[in-house]
Formats: structure tokens, sequence, C-alpha cells
């Protein structure tokens, strides 16, 4: 009576409700337990942020053409403890602090960028306490100037699940900067900067 | 040899196979996307992603932020690459969206991938989905099948196999 085909079928079948059923029952209780926990409402303070802008010319600095570019570089302090992001479906934490600003030329364009970030996989690291710490990334912005304008920083952070879905959040801390003209800092840009331009 | 029987084997089969595409498409009008579940095949994003993870993706979503993991597809090239967005610069007159991305486990960011001369991605244009759901491990299978050709012949051999010995 009973045929290979039709055996793997009802296997088959079945498997797929009880992932469907796993799979509702793992998201349901993994954001119960973040909700819980306040998650997506936890303090953080980024502050002393001193902005470094110099000029570069290399394509992988957002030159075109050679054209010069602004970039910004900064260190600043950051506070936060992402302790109740861990949780049992927790594999690591992504955390990063980014800026939003307008557009000087078009004030329409709105952006956001990313100075600075970590990951995390373990619950004992996920007090961050930073002084002074270089942003990994340096900055350029569509338009040749990023100076002469008001950045927001924020810490943001991104759960990636042992299973299940991606979530993500902000924390509540807010620092508003105004990032004053380049030209007293931008005394290296005369340096040739060809090394990474082909 | 029943004709009949073998016939109604025949449209069973062909059931199957339709259903499959049907499901495969359908999913893809819900989300958007013309691919709307990928396998990863690189460990460009570990530890977050290893190969072999399967990704469900999005793509109604007009923009993204940053912090967001996109999948996109470079012209010319026809494998999907999986990264995180570092930058977002959005005109709101137009909606158009550029995106720089870069993956968890590379140094820079990810203008030298990119199409000659471009250094951002177009959201409308290149984004194929935005990750949302992770299945660890399980899309192996594939990438399995895929890359050796032992295991094709042998996955062959038992659907043959399994089609001569199902007689009822």
């Amino acid at each position: 009576m009973f045929s290979i085909t039709q055996r793997f079928q009802q296997t088959s079948n079945q498997a797929l409700s009880f992932a469907i059923f796993a799979a509702v029952f793992v998201v349901g209780t993994f954001w119960a337990q973040l909700y819980k926990d306040n998650a997506f409402a936890l303090p953080s303070s980024v502050g002393n942020v001193q902005p470094h802008i110099n000029v570069r010319t290399s394509r992988y600095y957002g030159s075109i053409n050679g054209k010069p570019k602004e970039n910004l570089k900064l260190s600043f302090d950051l506070d936060a403890d992402l302790t109740p992001l861990f949780n049992w479906n927790t594999k690591q934490v992504f955390a990063y602090v980014t800026a939003t600003y307008n557009g000087t030329l078009k004030p329409s364009v709105k952006s956001e960028v990313a100075f600075w970030d970590s990951i995390i996989t373990d619950k004992a690291n996920a007090h961050i306490t930073l002084r002074n710490a270089k942003s990994k990334y340096s900055i350029w912005d569509i338009e040749e100037k990023l100076s002469e304008r008001d950045l927001t920083f924020k810490l943001h952070w991104n759960i990636q699940p042992w299973v299940g879905t991606l979530v993500y959040g902000e924390t509540t801390g807010e620092t508003l900067i105004k990032i004053s003209d380049s030209k007293a800092s931008s005394k290296d840009s005369k340096k040739p900067n060809n090394q990474q331009s082909q | 040899m029943n004709l009949r029987l073998e016939l109604t084997r025949f449209l069973n089969l062909c059931f199957a196979l339709a259903s499959a595409f049907m499901f495969w498409k359908g999913l893809s009008i819900v989300t958007d996307s013309h691919s709307p579940i990928v396998v990863v095949l690189s460990g460009s994003m570990e530890p977050a992603f290893q190969r072999g993870d399967i990704l469900f993706l999005w793509n109604r979503n007009t923009l993204n932020k940053v912090g967001d993991v996109v999948v996109y597809e470079v012209d010319g090239k026809d494998i999907p690459i999986v990264h995180r967005v570092l930058r977002e610069h959005v005109d709101e007159n137009t909606g158009k969206q550029l995106l720089l991305t870069k993956g968890d486990n590379n140094a820079g960011n990810d203008i030298p991938l990119y199409a000659k001369r471009k250094v951002y991605l177009h959201k409308e244009k290149d984004i194929v989905g935005t990750v949302k759901g992770y299945i660890p491990q399980l899309g192996y299978v594939t990438i399995w099948i895929s890359e050796n050709k032992y295991a094709k012949m042998g996955l062959m051999g038992l659907i043959g196999l399994s089609a001569l010995l199902s007689n009822e």
C-alpha cells in the first residue's frame, strides 16, 4: 500500500507543520523576552565628541576623479549597558554609533552614517565603556564638504539570533554636535595619497 | 504495465513541480524580491552568518536604514552579496536612496566590489532584499549538491531508484 513517495510526502508534511509551529513559538517568546527586559529603551550616552576633518583625494576616501573630499574622523566617549539584549536566542549583538544630518546644498537629502561598530558575542562584554575611542571609519558625504553641519549621534543595536528574526533597536541617548569649518585642521590635505587610488 | 496508472503518476509529478514553482513565485510577489530566500555563500558576514545559512528577504520597504543587512547584486556578476549598510543618503523629494555597504568580517567597505566607477548602491535598482529571518546551516545541502558532482549524481540516482521502486 505504502510507496516511498507517499511516505516521503507524509514525513515532509509533518516536518513542515512542526517547523512552522516551532518558528512561531521561538519568534514569539524571543520578542516577549526582549520587551520584558525593556530592551527597546536602554539608556546610553555618546559624549566628548572631538571631530577631525581632513581632505582626501583617493577614490577609497570618496574622491571622484581626484577632486578633494572632506573626510571626518572623530574621537568620542561611549557608555551603554547592552546586557538585557542577551537571552537564550542571542547569538551576537552588533552595536553601532551613527550620526544623522541634513544636506547643505540640498536640504531635502537626509543622511545617516556609521562611525563606529562592534560585534559583541558574549554577555560579559555587553557593558560598553569607551574613553577617547577613535571612530572606526573615515566618513565623507555625497557633497564635497561635511563640515558646518549639525550631527546627531546615537547608539543603535542589532541582535543576530541563533534562529528567527533579526531585531533592531536604538538606545535613548542622543548627542548633537556642530562640526565647524575645516580650514583650521586641513593642513595634511596637500599630502599625496595615491597609494590606494589605483 | 498500466498506461492509465503511468499517466497518473506523471501527472502527480507535474503537479508537485508546478506547486513548488508556484510557491516560489508567489513568495517572490509577496516579498517583491526576485529571490526571497537565499543561502549564504561566503564568510564575509561572520560571525553573524556562516556559509550555508538560510536567509529570508523582504523588499517592500522603500528605504533602508544603517545597520540593515541587505542582499545586493552587482551589474555583470550574478552572485548575490549579503552585507550590512554602513551609510545611507536619501533625497526626500525624489525618494532615491544611495547606500554604502560593508561585510562585518571585512576590513574595508564594498566600493571595490561594486560595478566599475560606482561608489554607491541604488536602493531600488541594486537591492534584492533586506534580511528579516534566519535559519542556520540548513542551506548547506544546496551548496553541497551544487558544488559536489558526486552528491549531484547520488541525488539523481536516488530519485531514479525511488521512481523505479515505487510500484504500488
